[in-house]
């Protein structure tokens, strides 16, 4: 029980250190004097609730798929959480854990057995109710092998999971999920996860209804076939146009649903999502779909919203080639990226500099000091390396996916080498299919990437560094590393795992298969007539806590008569 | 008549599976494949996906399957979008690219080849120069710069029209204007080029020593001929306006197939792609067919055999 209470707190504390910097929500935070035509200044575009009680986003690119046991991304996991509950439900500023479905766990000190308490009376759609055996179901489902879940390694914290997923163990017995009766759900895990109940909260984790999968196949998601346990259900749906939700009447807390309806539309264009916004015909934009040229302007708006996200943007460097197998020759590369320079004049601080793999504060984890911009000691670096002066360096290029964003930052950093190091790279761009092809299979010298983490924990970063992991994509493999993960992973005490996981980035860092240059910011515009949606850094929002303040407009006058009476 | 129709529909079979199979080897060709990601897939699951659309097999038996169902326009789910099969997305997008289309076709017509007569018909005036300005405008003005200044305009600021998204006839206005444009100067400055040829021949002037009214000798005998070229150009203009274009489909986020295809693409989704081009393929075949049948129509000398 302590490991999980001291987490949730801890992440408490490391949100309320992200949220600042986010803007305040509400006219109680308007200045006294704000008038109708001031009003209009404060916000981007149209500013007057809508009549009715529809909430109407855009959730960018189409999703692909919207089973929640096999959809991968943000848009397709933000139509998962709409419409379906898991065991557990995100604070909407902290992301802490709350109760969902079930309305409480307990664990063994060890921290190896979970058990999760569900609420009485939960129903589907369809009236049946939600038991635990659903969840033993769904959470088997994904592991599967023949369900072909692309984000099984989400559950494998779950004794066998891992094995059972990838075909080694052929009894579902014996992965570590039991339903001992309708209301308990026991998982037990393969090591101490500190984590593992935030990880219900995520999309993969949440029940899906047996009955309609086995009726529907492929089909089951189709309005008019889906069943789902969430605050909404799903009503309409159009490819690449949008999904309709409405309230659902057998949500177990229905009563404190306050939105009637939700319209998620498929926009993928950034400036039609904007201009959607400021026309007042969508009330969110969701992160990610504002133009990045347009944020030092929107900055200015009040309803613009700026915070941390958990994502890194970074130089892969391919160590399978030469020079770059040499590890002074990653240092220097390293330390000639002024990561500061990028981040006021080229990106204008729209994201921040970072020159850590993870980029966030965690409960308990101190960073190790990061990369820093150091011209003399990279010219030592590679002087060491055998190129004094940048004398007989190959050339090497750069490789990134056609994009206008990713060239700027690729041509600063080249004239930084060139200035500092003296040595020249080339740039190379690819459009999205040949450019995965090319660094899945190391065909490239330093590529261009970027990680989101999926859970507040840094394992979710440094899982990258790991020998032979899908998405290590550098060739780099250390076993030092390697042991220092292993080790983490079987610690039973969070505070020396956290120093066991420090010591990984701070190994990570030196030797330099990754080179971080800024961590991901959110950036999204939210109508100042909506409640409840805040940066988070996961970039996740629960829309049941959402509401639509009719008031709003009513209410603005008000305070400032108020403030002048107390004059 | 008949006989050239029928041998024309027949050659559609040969060129069809000349595209479908160039298609099926050069989208199989390209760099990547449909479940390469960012973020990387088990080992596991890749194979079982794999297995689950055929992949596993050799490639000339997947031609063999991927022929023997296209036959029944059946080219199986999209490898993006799994819970959807090719032949329901192309079924549910192709109707708004129709009716974005048509609207703009239509358009396009009703106002270019009344400039292209006028300006024609008043050849080295100012109204022919005035016409010609904007014609040219028009076709130089890309889609791209003329669609968001018209969201700017008539949307943002006049608040006249909804910016994007397709729902209600107000939508529509927006998109079809500017998809029309460039349609319209190419239009009107084909009809002029016609016209002005056509003014010329004995038969107009027969036509006015009759000492018929100007205005019969124009509308009546003139424009009948006078728009041929504009005829062959609707062929290819028309299947290619129908199937939707890519940029305007993303500026006012229209659910059309221009999209479709362009994104297929780039996600490597073997049977979307596959299936939009063969859809395409064929619409542009019946339309160049039908541009022939007209041509009969609209002029007495051309014979088909």
């Amino acid at each position: 029980m302590m490991p999980v209470r001291a987490w949730a707190r801890a992440a408490l504390l490391a949100a309320v250190a992200l949220g600042a910097g986010c803007r305040n929500t509400g006219p109680a935070a308007a200045p006294p004097a704000a008038h109708t035509a001031a009003l209009e200044r404060r916000y981007f575009g149209d500013s007057s609730p809508p009549s009715d009680n529809t909430f109407r986003f855009n959730n960018g690119a189409e999703p692909e798929i919207y089973d929640p046991g096999l959809a991968v991304g943000q848009p397709d996991g933000r139509v998962c959480r709409i419409m379906f509950e898991g065991l557990t439900v995100p604070d909407p500023v902290t992301l802490a854990p709350l109760p969902g479905q079930a309305e409480r766990w307990e664990s063994t000190p060890d921290g190896l057995t979970y058990t999760f308490h569900l609420r009485r009376g939960l129903a589907w759609t369809d009236g049946a109710p939600v038991t635990a055996g659903d969840f033993a179901w769904s959470w088997l489902r994904v592991l599967r092998p023949a369900t072909a879940a692309r984000y099984a390694s989400m559950l494998y914290p779950i004794a066998n999971a891992e094995a059972y997923n990838n075909g080694t163990l052929a009894d579902s017995t014996q992965v570590g999920i039991r339903a001992p009766d309708d209301s308990t759900l026991v998982v037990r895990l393969s090591h101490p996860t500190p984590y593992f109940v935030f990880m219900t909260e995520f999309y993969t984790y949440l029940p899906v209804p047996r009955r309609v999968i086995e009726r529907y196949g492929s089909q089951w998601t189709r309005p008019g076939n889906i069943v789902s346990n969430g605050p909404f259900s799903l009503v309409e749906w159009r490819q690449a146009d949008h999904f309709t939700f409405v309230k659902s009447r057998t949500y177990w807390d229905a009563a404190n649903v306050r939105l009637d309806k939700v319209i998620a539309y498929s926009v993928e264009d950034l400036n039609t999502s904007v201009n959607l916004y400021k026309a007042g015909a969508i009330h969110w934009t969701t992160s990610g779909y504002v133009p990045s040229q347009f944020i030092p302007y929107l900055m200015q708006f009040e309803d613009f919203q700026h915070g941390r996200y958990h994502g890194v943007y970074f130089y892969s460097v391919n160590v399978t080639r030469k020079p770059l197998d040499n590890p002074w020759v990653r240092r220097a590369l390293n330390y000639a990226i002024d990561r500061d320079a990028i981040a006021n004049d080229l990106l204008k601080r729209t994201r921040d500099p970072w020159g850590n793999m993870t980029p966030i504060p965690y409960a308990g984890y101190e960073h190790p000091p990061g990369l820093t911009y150091d011209p003399v000691r990279a010219r030592e670096c590679l002087a060491r390396a055998g190129f004094p002066d940048g004398r007989g360096f190959p050339k090497v290029a750069i490789l990134f996916n056609t994009s206008e964003d990713h060239r700027r930052l690729a041509e600063a950093i080249q004239a930084m080498w060139k200035q500092v190091l003296h040595i020249d790279v080339e740039l190379s761009n690819q459009e999205w299919g040949s450019y995965l092809e090319a660094t899945t299979t190391l065909h490239y010298d330093i590529a261009r990437r970027s990680w989101i983490g999926d859970y507040l924990d840094p394992t979710t970063f440094l899982g990258l560094g790991v020998s032979n992991d899908g998405n290590n994509r550098t060739g780099w493999s250390n076993p030092r590393y390697d042991a220092l993960l292993h080790a983490a992973a079987a610690e039973p005490d969070p505070v020396k795992r956290m120093r066991t996981l420090r010591d990984a980035e701070a190994l990570l860092l030196d030797e330099g298969p990754f080179i971080p240059v800024y961590h991901y910011t959110i950036n999204d515009l939210v109508k100042p007539y909506v409640r409840g949606i805040q940066p988070t850094a996961l970039d996740t929002h629960d829309l049941k806590f959402v509401w639509i303040d009719h008031g709003f407009r009513r209410n603005a006058p008000a305070v400032a008569t108020a403030g002048n009476q107390g004059q | 008549m008949t006989t050239f129709i029928l041998r024309r529909v027949l050659l559609f079979v040969p060129t069809l599976w000349a595209i479908a199979t160039l298609t099926f080897f050069m989208v199989r060709l390209a760099p990547g494949g449909p479940f390469l990601a960012e973020r990387d897939i088990p080992a596991a699951a890749r194979a079982q996906l794999a297995h689950t659309y055929g992949l596993d097999q050799p490639l000339t038996a997947q031609y063999t399957r991927f022929l023997a169902n296209a036959v029944r326009l059946d080219f199986g789910p999209s490898y993006k979008f799994p819970a959807r099969q090719v032949r329901e997305i192309i079924a549910e997008a192709f109707p708004v690219s129709l009716e974005l289309g048509v609207w703009a076709l239509l358009l396009a017509l009703l106002v270019g080849v009344p400039i292209g007569v006028i300006a024609a018909v008043r050849q080295n005036t100012a109204a022919d120069t005035a016409a010609m300005g904007l014609a040219l405008a028009g076709v130089s003005i890309p889609n791209y710069v003329l669609g968001p200044t018209l969201v700017l305009g008539l949307s943002l600021s006049l608040f006249l029209f909804p910016p994007a998204l397709w729902q209600g006839p107000e939508s529509r206005v927006l998109p079809v204007l500017t998809l029309a444009t460039t349609y319209v100067a190419y239009i009107a400055r084909l009809t002029r080029a016609g016209m002005l040829e056509v003014l010329r021949q004995d038969f107009v002037r027969t036509a006015r020593a009759k000492g018929l009214a100007e205005r019969a000798v124009v509308m009546k005998h003139a424009l009948k001929l006078g728009v041929l070229p504009v005829v062959s150009y609707l062929g290819p203009a028309s299947a290619g306006v129908i199937m939707g274009s890519l940029v305007v489909e993303k500026i006012f986020a229209v659910p059309g197939l221009g999209r479709h295809l362009v994104n297929a693409a780039f996600n490597r989704d073997y049977t979307l792609v596959t299936g939009i081009v063969l859809f395409y393929a064929g619409f542009l075949m019946t339309f160049n067919l039908l541009v022939d049948i007209a041509y009969t129509r609209l002029d007495p000398r051309i014979e088909l055999s």
